[in-house]
């Protein structure tokens, strides 16, 4: 779960990114790995991690997808949680429900009874964008936004190109130019709005319409899958519709994992996971039943205080997704911890 | 109160007797048993004699003194008295309110009842900005960097072995496998394919789609502009605002020509106070023959469940009319 650079016989992955501009612990590095990475002009040289910001790498707004093939993998609570830490990290962020159907981020964000206007009453011009994006109360850099209502249909054909539209909107809000307004409205919220740093799509399952739909304006995507078969099958074709589509940063983050069960051999390990996809790691998330709780709560595991196993692995995923970065090690086995009164049954 | 009522008709003697009294009591008893008297006539000295010294011991007992010296206060204090028992009622309302809010079934407070949530978990987190979860004192990782304890739990690393040429294999291998072309066309099912179209960037939405919709009210190059509108009033509810504002001037208009030949609801107005019944009368006459001659779509509003016209029954028809206009 860790990004260790320095470990025997692991492979530079960083090479495969040439965008990339961080190099985070790079100060533990041997030099023979040094070499190997991309000179860059601003690497990171502080000793001290603690308390910095991550350093943004890429293009902004980065418009990433988080999508999968199979349903129920995670994509709407990775979704809210990384888009919480990066908000919490200092990022503005704008999370785009895209799932047409079967809305529920804002369920899970705790915003469900603040979503007055949609992605759909905007296009019909019954208000404006900026009124249409929920803005976080515990967060402020932090909106959701969301296509459509439950019962409401999304005209598709220029869904996609809606999407694009709408990130280009929020591209150029922070300049102040544009607009087709009469300029006599009140024109709240455009003071305090800025282009936002992120801008996380939430892909409905499957590969339908809505899934075209929501890939449609992204950059990069994060592929959710969890061990097992059925959601890497999928995942894999998932996979393969984006690099036809054009989007070739593609990780992916193995959820619901479980140490104990990849022990006993009763479920696929993360590498071989990986050695089935093909994608570099952005995170490995284990099982926790404190999703649920969190879930219920409407409250993102990632606030949770103390932090849980879950939530500091989407906090590290975020910082990666900030980074470019991809994970170098994996924690696969749990070692019992050896006290000295083990060799007695303690 | 129910305690006082068991001791007013307790056949036995009280707790409280004193030894004294109730020995006398007892040798009257024996004494009128010895003398052979009648049943009745000896329950009839059982009551009175318990009567007695139910009246002796009230009139013994003396009346605490503070009662008796704030028995005059009493009515002095009343206020005060009054507004003690204001707060008792409120703070027992209070807390019944709050009690039954916690038995919500639901509520997260109901869950930690339950037991399904921990209520040590419940804090709301701080900003924790720049924080890194790498270097976190939840993440300890040892000093050969082969094994890393995370929340308390010991785990080993292994290092993660995909290279850049495995992942060139795996794209290669998707693309062969995955042939796709992104649609550009959504048709819905039973439209004609245009001629121009490459067959295999159509996409087919079946009729009866549950979220999806080939067909769409407004244009695209309308939803685009609405998109990157960032000031003044969203497009739909100017053109709706504007509709109005002309409807309601076309009605202006029209009022005033109505004015111009003949006034007779003006005149009718002041003889409100003489023969209201037959004004109302005139009234109804009035509606009803203007809403057939205006718009035959009006008298279905007047009946709509929203409709409030009917029962104010405002006088001027400018008003109606403007309210037919707020309902379209």
């Amino acid at each position: 779960m860790l990004s260790l650079y320095n470990l025997p016989g692991t492979t530079n992955l960083k090479l495969q990114f040439p965008s990339t501009t961080h190099l985070r612990h790079s100060t533990t590095f041997p030099k023979k790995n040094l070499t190997q990475t991309p000179s860059k002009s601003h690497i990171t040289k502080s000793l001290l991690q603690w308390n910095r910001k991550p350093q943004l790498a890429g293009e902004t707004p980065r418009v990433v997808v988080v999508t999968s093939g199979k349903g129920g993998v995670g994509k709407t609570t990775t979704t809210a949680n990384i888009g919480l830490s990066l908000a919490r990290l200092g990022f503005s962020v704008v999370a785009i429900d895209a799932d047409v159907g079967l809305r529920n981020l804002d369920l899970l964000l705790g915003l469900e009874n603040r979503v007055n206007y949609t992605v759909v009453e905007v296009l019909n011009g019954d208000c404006r964008l900026d009124q249409a994006l929920v803005r976080d109360k515990r967060w402020s850099n932090f909106e959701l936004l969301c296509i459509s209502k439950p019962r409401s249909k999304l005209p598709i054909g220029f869904g996609g190109k809606a999407l694009t539209w709408l990130v280009e909107a929020l591209k150029a809000r922070g300049d102040g130019t544009g607009g087709t307004g009469n300029g006599n409205g009140s024109g709240s919220g455009s003071n305090s709005s800025v282009c936002p740093d992120f801008i996380l799509i939430d892909c409905p399952a499957g590969i339908d319409a809505g899934f075209i739909t929501a890939i449609t304006p992204a950059n990069e995507a994060v592929l959710i899958t969890t061990p097992d078969i059925t959601a890497l099958r999928d995942a894999d074709r998932v996979t393969g519709l984006l690099e036809c589509d054009g989007i070739r940063d593609i990780k992916m983050i193995v959820n619901r994992v479980r140490t104990d069960m990849i022990k006993g051999e009763d479920m696929m390990s993360v590498l071989d996971v990986q050695e089935m996809l093909g994608l570099p790691l952005l995170g490995v998330i284990p099982e926790d039943s404190e999703v649920i709780r969190s879930t219920n709560r409407g409250y993102p595991l990632v606030l949770n205080k103390p932090p849980t196993l879950a939530g500091l692995a989407f906090e590290q995923a975020a910082w990666r997704l900030v980074e470019q970065d991809s994970m170098q090690a994996v924690m696969v086995e749990e070692e019992p911890k050896r006290g000295f009164f083990s060799f007695f049954g303690g | 109160m129910a305690s006082i009522s068991t001791l007013h008709f307790r056949p036995c003697f009280p707790n409280f007797i004193t030894t004294r009294s109730a020995k006398r009591i007892s040798i009257h008893h024996r004494f009128r048993i010895t003398n052979r008297i009648s049943t009745q006539q000896f329950k009839q000295q059982c009551i009175t004699s318990i009567s007695n010294i139910h009246h002796q011991l009230v009139t013994s007992i003396p009346m605490p003194q503070f009662l008796l010296k704030n028995q005059n206060n009493i009515r002095s204090n009343l206020p005060i008295w009054v507004c003690v028992a204001v707060v008792v009622l409120f703070a027992s309302l209070r807390a019944l309110s709050i009690s039954r809010k916690k038995e919500r079934p639901g509520s997260v407070a109901d869950l930690v009842r339950r037991g399904q949530l921990r209520s040590d978990r419940r804090g709301i987190s701080r900003n924790l900005k720049y924080e890194d979860p790498f270097d976190n004192p939840l993440v300890k990782v040892n000093k050969n960097k082969s094994s890393v304890e995370m929340c308390g739990k010991v785990y080993r690393l292994a290092p993660v072995t995909l290279t850049q040429e495995e992942q060139t294999v795996h794209q290669r291998r998707r693309s062969r496998a995955y042939q796709w072309k992104r649609p550009t066309i959504f048709l819905k099912e039973g439209d004609s394919v245009p001629p121009d179209v490459d067959p295999d960037t159509i996409r087919w939405i079946p009729a009866n789609h549950p979220f999806a919709t080939t067909s769409t009210e407004i244009g695209e190059d309308f939803a685009h502009k609405n998109v990157r509108q960032k000031h003044g009033v969203p497009f739909r509810i100017q053109a709706e605002h504007e509709a109005l504002q002309r409807k309601l001037e076309a009605l202006q208009s029209e009022e005033e020509l109505n004015k111009a030949v003949i006034n007779p609801t003006i005149a009718k107005e002041f003889e409100r106070p003489l023969n209201s019944n037959a004004r109302l009368n005139d009234h109804a006459e009035k509606s009803s023959s203007n809403n057939q001659q205006k718009d035959p779509l009006s008298s279905k509003l007047d009946n709509g469940p929203n409709h409030f016209e009917s029962a104010s029954s405002s006088s001027s028809s400018s008003s109606s009319g403007e309210d037919e206009n707020l309902k379209l």
